[in-house]
């Protein structure tokens, strides 16, 4: 896993000289589908988690609240209602009251160093399952025309996602740890991308073929 | 640290972390911007930051540093009052006045973006500004004003 991160490291500084070690990818099929498939099971873990999914949200554009501190799942109070924009720009601009600095207070608003706005709607996750999740994540079309290594590349330069496991307050931080979540993509990544329903497809293929 | 409020730059003596609220309230004494929630729930704190709304319960002090701060106090003057203030006093909005610095700084940011609103944009729009004596069909009503005052058209 050490591995994992210090390449996933390299590939971020790679404009950086970096002196000392060569790191390689790992040869392939050394990670296992099997094993991709768990790394898969506990990236979903983190993207369903409510500091990741609350803001990945469909096109109605309503973020959620959900999660231990709400109790029951609901739209955000105050009809709030990020528009097209994603960001509030039609009526109330999320950084109204998502500042630069996290709340504390309880029921208070988390913010960042960094507009705080929804995620695009092709990654809209709320509600969805682990399979439907996946299938989004390894689609070019739909990740932002990411491969893996640029979706692990992408955590760690947005501080909106390191907030996740930091949200402040007494919010429940997403599953694992940052560093954790980019080894799960990178074994994930490195596995061959599995999705829970690939086996089901590679089955029905057989079936369809004999 | 310096902070500019209402184009009169202040040097002050508080923690990084202080509230803009209270920087504006007990530091420098302007009082129309009120406190209701302290947690972003009910925009009776609204100013703006370069322009745009912000709820100065959650904005530290340190996070102002550097930037424009208005208050209702700077919006307009009592002679040449900014149109939705004009906009306010045609309609006789305010009821107890507790909300109204927080509705009316809401408005003035909101009608940057959208310069003649439906009414179901002024209600996203205001949703989270609240008003205990319920003075929002006289808000809506003001905001199109203000919308047709600010086009130029009345
Ligand atoms: S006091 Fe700031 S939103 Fe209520
Ligand atoms: S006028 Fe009284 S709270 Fe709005």
């Amino acid at each position: 896993m050490k591995t994992l991160m210090k390449y996933v490291l390299l590939t971020q500084l790679c404009t950086v000289a970096v002196a000392g070690q060569a790191l390689k990818k790992p040869d392939d099929g050394s990670i296992s589908i099997e094993q991709g498939l768990k790394s898969w099971a506990k990236i979903y873990d983190v993207v369903s988690h409510p500091r990741c999914v609350n803001c990945h949200v469909g096109s109605d554009n309503y973020p959620m609240w959900s999660g231990p501190s709400y109790g029951k799942t609901r739209r955000h109070g105050m009809n709030i209602n990020a528009g097209n924009s994603r960001m509030g720009v039609e009526s109330v601009m999320c950084s109204t009251c998502h500042t630069a600095t996290t709340s504390e207070a309880a029921h208070g608003a988390p913010g960042v160093k960094a507009s705080w706005r929804l995620a695009p709607v092709a990654a809209a996750w709320f509600g969805k399952s682990s399979d439907e999740i996946c299938q989004q994540l390894r689609d070019p079309n739909r990740n932002g025309n990411r491969s893996f290594e640029d979706v692990a590349a992408h955590l760690n330069h947005d501080v909106i996602l390191h907030w996740a496991w930091q949200p402040g307050g007494k919010r429940e931080p997403a599953p694992y740890s940052l560093d954790e979540h980019v080894n799960d993509i990178m074994s994930w990544g490195w596995a061959g991308v599995p999705c829970p329903s690939d086996s089901d497809e590679a089955l029905t293929e057989d079936i369809t073929n004999e | 640290m310096q902070i500019t409020v209402n184009g009169v730059q202040h040097e002050i003596d508080v923690e990084d972390d202080m509230p803009l609220l209270w920087v504006l309230r007990d530091e420098l004494k302007l009082t129309g911007t009120k406190y209701g929630c302290g947690i972003a729930q009910c925009g009776v704190c609204t100013v703006h930051m370069d322009g745009l709304a912000v709820r100065a319960c959650q904005l530290r002090a340190g996070d102002a540093q550097g930037r424009q701060i208005t208050t209702i106090e700077g919006l307009g003057t009592p002679e040449a009052l900014h149109a939705v203030q004009d906009a306010w006093i045609e309609h006789q909005v305010a009821q107890c006045g507790y909300c109204q610095s927080g509705q009316i700084m809401s408005v003035a940011s909101f009608l940057k973006f959208k310069p003649n609103p439906t009414d179901e944009e002024i209600d996203f729009a205001l949703s989270s500004n609240l008003c205990r004596c319920g003075t929002y069909p006289r808000i809506r009503e003001a905001v199109k004003t203000a919308a047709a005052k600010l086009r130029g058209e009345v």
